[in-house]
This record gives structure tokens, sequence and C-alpha cells, in this order.
């Protein structure tokens, strides 16, 4: 561990700057998210969730993949350097781990490369990512459901903990290790500054909520597909893609060719499962027409096909969702609701 | 006795005359400053129902989701001013049967907007929210701020003029025609000062926010097109992206799509999780067609929206010659 004086943060973020395009929690008109920074007084150390989540960092809402003419196709020009994180939460590295089984590392095919995606990889294979403690989880915070922690460090490059007058900086992987080892405005932490951490820990690890029993969700959920409590669940959900598009792990998306005369460009761009039009065919059918088909598909997606497929949640608990609703829909009364449906054998709503 | 206790009792005697199949209320949420939308099937669950100035959705909006769940059932409604006048547009488009509703109205005092608290409190948890008057108390682990009301109520509801519902079967006591408002014409006042150039830069910043989720679109009682423009891709009618171009022709089509039949309840705005100002191109809208025909959006049961209307009377500089 490493102790970074708080006096010394702004030369530590543009020595960060000198390397990587940092980015960095960023309030703007009072709304939060990620962006790039190059001193540290621009960085709101304040916010835990941020409202956008640095998913748009790695997988932006839209993207412009090639453009193409008489003369061929050809790609942006992307930067050089690589991107780093700082004040990244443990649930939102951990949404990017989840995010790089899809778009990364072709969990499928792991050989062959043309399933690995270009444009993710450029951005999230190189990154350095900045992970930060939870000091003060707040009450949409269920991390805790799915493995996680407001301390938890998995997928992390260096994990910091704010200790008030200083940070403390921990090397996670070797990447990590690298770039903060030789640092001048870092010193090693001594007894007292583990200690303290210590008890940090256990006071944040406190104010988590009971933790959700969700072994065996997958199956519990097949088991109810066809039961009427998805209607009664759906019924107040509008279908907005609110939830999806703040959710960090939700990762679906369209591509579309915008052209005029000979030239043009094809985008990829956030798309929902929430929208009527993500699943109509080309005859007009549609096999998700009403709510409750497309309020499932999130949920099954989330909680049951993502364990077959990649043997993890497509949830990280950030609470996010929970926060944007426009119709206060409670994933987490969702949840509870739907895996102790068989024990009550109905529904009590 | 208070609103909600009015209200649970409207609600048992409706069930238990037989009146209604389903009720629409709100109830306490999972957050401690949110009410969630309720449907209300047994008399016996009354007792969920609340209304305070957390009570935001404007649950006219489930007549005329896709789902169509109520659909030939008698359905109960309480409403504020503001859903009131959507369910009179609804009923006036011929969405809803006013036979087969039994409105019942609440007095609103306006509602609180979740995200000017979160904006107040610097994305701080919340947990407990105390209405004193005309101040309001956050409380979170470790803090507390009293603000003035006028700060954590919707954008929409500071500029109201009718806080209360002018067609109802049920008033959970008295009902106040229209009310003068100056906050309303200040923004107005304001935005009209501006030249174009500022005002296009204005709308441009708003609107570049957008992530085209439609959470705007979904909770507004007034866009219920089975199939919205924008989710027509034969011919597709605007680009999907996030660009400021694409954004901007979403939400000035939209704008125009519900002239004449915007309420301002405020509910996009609240919806909006990128905190955009909805409601100023709405708010203008309705001014200039209360200027130019003298009507209001959903105040009268027996009238039309102005643009599903033609009077001969009506000016028609536009028309040459």
């Amino acid at each position: 561990m490493y102790r970074l004086d708080k006096g010394r943060f702004d030369e530590f973020i543009r020595l960060l700057g000198r390397e990587y395009r940092t980015y960095a929690p960023v309030r703007t008109a009072g709304r939060t998210g990620f962006a790039i920074v190059d001193s540290a007084g621009m960085i709101d150390t304040d916010v835990l969730v941020t409202d956008m989540s640095p998913k748009e960092i790695f997988f932006p809402p839209s993207e412009t993949l090639f453009r193409y003419g008489r003369n061929g196709i050809k790609t942006d020009e992307v930067p050089e350097r690589p991107i780093a994180v700082w004040g990244i939460r443990s649930c939102d590295v951990r949404s990017l781990s989840m995010l790089d089984r899809v778009f990364g590392s072709a969990v499928q095919m792991p050989e062959d490369d043309r399933f690995k995606d270009p444009y993710w990889n450029h951005r999230y294979g190189s990154s350095l990512l900045f992970g930060s403690a939870c000091i003060d989880p707040s009450p949409t915070c269920f991390c805790n459901w799915f493995g996680g922690g407001p301390f938890n460090k998995d997928g992390m490059d260096v994990f910091t903990v704010d200790a008030g007058e200083y940070y403390l900086l921990e090397p996670v992987s070797g990447k990590g290790q690298e770039f903060i080892g030789g640092l001048a405005c870092l010193a090693p932490a001594g007894e007292s500054e583990l200690d303290l951490v210590s008890a940090i820990a256990a006071e944040a690890a406190s104010r988590m909520p009971e933790e959700e029993d969700l072994k065996e969700a997958g199956r519990k959920l097949s088991d109810i597909f066809d039961e009427p409590v998805w209607s009664e669940l759906s019924a107040k959900c509008v279908n907005c893609g609110a939830c999806t598009f703040c959710c960090p792990t939700c990762h679906c998306f369209d591509i579309q060719d915008e052209s005029q005369g000979s030239e043009g460009r094809r985008v990829r761009i956030w798309d929902s499962c929430m929208f009527p039009i993500f699943t109509r065919e080309a005859s007009g059918h549609n096999p998700r027409a009403l709510s409750k088909e497309r309020v499932r598909q999130r949920i099954m997606h989330k909680y049951s096909y993502s364990l077959e497929n990649y043997g993890e949640f497509l949830c990280t608990g950030c609470g996010r969702c929970v926060l944007v609703c426009p119709v206060n829909l409670d994933i987490r009364d969702v949840l509870r609701r739907l895996l102790h449906y068989r024990a009550e054998g109905k529904c009590n709503g | 006795m208070n609103v909600t206790a009015k209200l649970r009792e409207t609600i048992r005697e409706l069930f238990s005359a037989d009146k209604v199949d389903v009720f629409l209320a709100w109830e306490e949420g999972s957050l401690p400053m949110s009410s969630t939308p309720l449907f209300i099937t047994d008399g016996a669950q009354a007792d969920r129902a609340i209304f305070d100035p957390r009570c935001g959705n404007n649950l006219s909006v489930y007549f005329t989701k896709d789902s169509r769940q109520f659909r030939g059932k008698r359905v109960g409604i309480a409403v504020k001013g503001c859903d009131a006048r959507s369910l009179v547009l609804n009923i006036q488009e011929n969405q809803v049967l006013r036979d087969m509703v039994v409105i019942v109205g609440v007095p609103c005092n306006g509602v609180i907007d979740g995200k000017k608290i979160r904006r107040r409190t610097g994305g701080k948890q919340v947990t407990e929210v105390m209405e004193n008057g005309d101040s309001v108390t956050l409380k979170g682990p470790e803090f507390s701020i009293t603000l003035d009301r006028s700060e954590v109520l919707s954008s929409s509801c500071l500029r109201c003029v009718h806080p209360d519902a002018t067609e109802y079967d049920v008033f959970l006591g008295e009902a106040r025609a229209e009310v003068g408002n100056e906050n309303r014409r200040k923004a107005l006042d304001e935005v009209e000062a501006l030249s174009s150039a500022q005002r296009w830069e204005r709308t441009r910043k708003e609107y570049e926010k957008c992530i085209r989720c439609y959470a705007c679109r979904n909770v507004c009682p007034s866009c219920y097109c089975s199939e919205c423009f924008v989710d027509q891709n034969d011919p597709q009618w605007i680009g999907g992206t996030c660009d400021v171009t694409d954004t901007v022709i979403f939400h000035l089509i939209r704008n125009l799509h519900v002239a004449g039949r915007c309420v301002e309840c405020g509910a996009c705005a609240r919806a909006c999780p990128m905190d955009i100002d909805l409601l100023l191109l709405n708010l203008k809208t309705a001014e200039e067609i209360k200027k130019r025909f003298g009507d209001t959006a959903g105040i009268r049961i027996d009238g039309r929206p102005v643009m599903a209307e033609f009077r001969e009377d009506e000016k028609q500089e536009f028309i040459m010659g």
C-alpha cells in the first residue's frame, strides 16, 4: 500500500495524464458522469455512483464504426494514449469485466479473433483502472447480492481508499504496480494507515443491505417463465429505456448506415430490449409485442441467460436503474418477488 | 381527515358499491422520497394508497400505454389537476370512455422532483424527507438540509395554473379553478428576450444531453401512437444516434406532436435521467396556442384538441393570396 497526500493529488493526476487519457467523475450542472480530466480540480471526489455509468467510456452511446465512399472504407483515427479511469467503483469495474466477456474475449470462441470487438478492445484492453473503495454505500447499493462489496477489488489495476487527508493506493494488477511503483508523489503506507483502512472497510460493510439468496436464481426464473406473475410485475413499467441505458452491464446495440449520395458511415448505437422495435421482424410480427415480454426478457437476460452463457449475473447491484426508473419499479423488489414466487404459491402484491 | 385517508375511504366505497374493477393510485415507493403507481383490484388493498407531494406520476398514461391493459374495465383513478387534464384529453380523443372511468380529484400543491433533491444533496442518499409548511428537510446518514419548498418542487408545478381537476366525479376537498402564477410569465419572458441565436444555443445545450431512452415519451399520456415515428424504420425518419442533429429533431417533432395536447404535467422532465429541461419548449408552445386559438389542452370535456379542429374564423394569414 502507498499513501498519496491530497496535497499532491493534482500532481498525481497530471502525471497520469502524461501517459493516459484520464477519465474521472465530473459534475456538470448537477449531473455526474465520467469525463476526461487534466487536473484534480475537475474531479468530483464525493460522488458515489455517477448518474451515467463508465460503460460509455468504453462503449459509447453512438459510435462511428467506419466511413465509406467511392474511395473505399476508412475508420476514424483512434487516439494513441490508452485510457485510465480514476474513481471508478467496484460495481462498475466488475461490470466492465462482464462486458469484456461479450465484446473482448469472445468466450464462445476464444481463439477466433473475428469475434473480438476491436473498438472495445482498443479502449478496454490497454486501460488502467483506479478503483475507489465505497466508504459510504447508498441505500440503493446491492452489490453484495452478486458477490461484490464496497471494498471489492476484482478487475481493478489499483485499489484506492479515500482516508480523509490522503488516499491509500494498493496495486492489484501487475500493470497497476508498474505504474505506481516508482512515483515520487507516493510514500509507503504505515501500520496506522492500514488499521484505518480496516476500520473504514468494516464500517462500510455494515451499511450494506441484507444479501438475497440468488443460488439457483437462473433455474427458478426459467421455471416460472409462463407464470402470470410477469404480467403483474410489468403492469406499471412504461417501457422506456432509462434503466437499460443507465445500466453499466446492458450492452445491446443496433447498427445503422447513414448515407448521403455516395458517402456514408456505419454507426453503432445503444439499443434497448424495452423498445418495441428491438424485436420487430421484417414481416411486422413482434415476438415481444407487450410490456410483459420485454420486462421478462430483461430480467431473464440478467439473472438467467447470462448465467447459462457466461456463468455470471449480468448485474452488479449498482442501483442506477432503481434511481432512474420513472415509475419506481425497483429491480430488487422484482427479483425478490420472482425468487420467492414458487414458495408462496401465489403472488401477494 | 387528510387526503390519503379520504382517498382510501373513497376507494373502499367504490369497490363496495361495485363501481370499479380497478383503481389507479400511488403507494409508498422503495426510496425515501418516492412513490410508485398502484393498481388496486380489491377494496381491501385500499390502505396501500397514498397521496402527498411524492406522488408525481401521471397515472393517465396507463390508459394509453401500448398494452392497453385496462380496456373494457371500469377504472377508478386518482388525479391531480394536470393528470385530470391528460385524462380529459384522452377522452376528447376517444382513447378513454368517460362512462368507464370514475375520476377522483385530489387537491395538489405541487409534487417533489426527486432529481432536484439529489442535486441539492450532491448525490448523497436521502433517507428521510420531512415537510413542514413551506420548507422541506432532507436527512441522510450524516447530514440534514432544510430547503424552501420551491427548490425541490417539479418545475412544472412552479408554473402551474390548474392545480386541481376541472373534470371529476369525486373531489377530495375543495377544487380550485384556474389560479394566477407569475412564474409562468417570468419563464416565458426570459426565453422570449433571447435572440434566436441564443435560443438555439440553449436548445442545443439541452438536447445534446439526450441519450434517446424515450422516458419522456413513454411517461407522457399524450404520446400514445401505436408506432412512434422514431420506431419506424421503413422509411426511417430520423437518425438513431445521440448526435445533437438527431436528438434535437426527435424533441422538436415530439413537441409539435403534442402541441395543443400537452397539459404541462412535467412527467417528461421528472422522468428524464439526463435532466434535460423539456418543459420550456412545451410551455412556449402552449402559450402560443392559447394566444392564437384561445384554448388550453384538456380543460373542457366537451372540447376537442385544438389541432384536431377547424374553425372558419381562424386566422389564416399563412395562406397566400
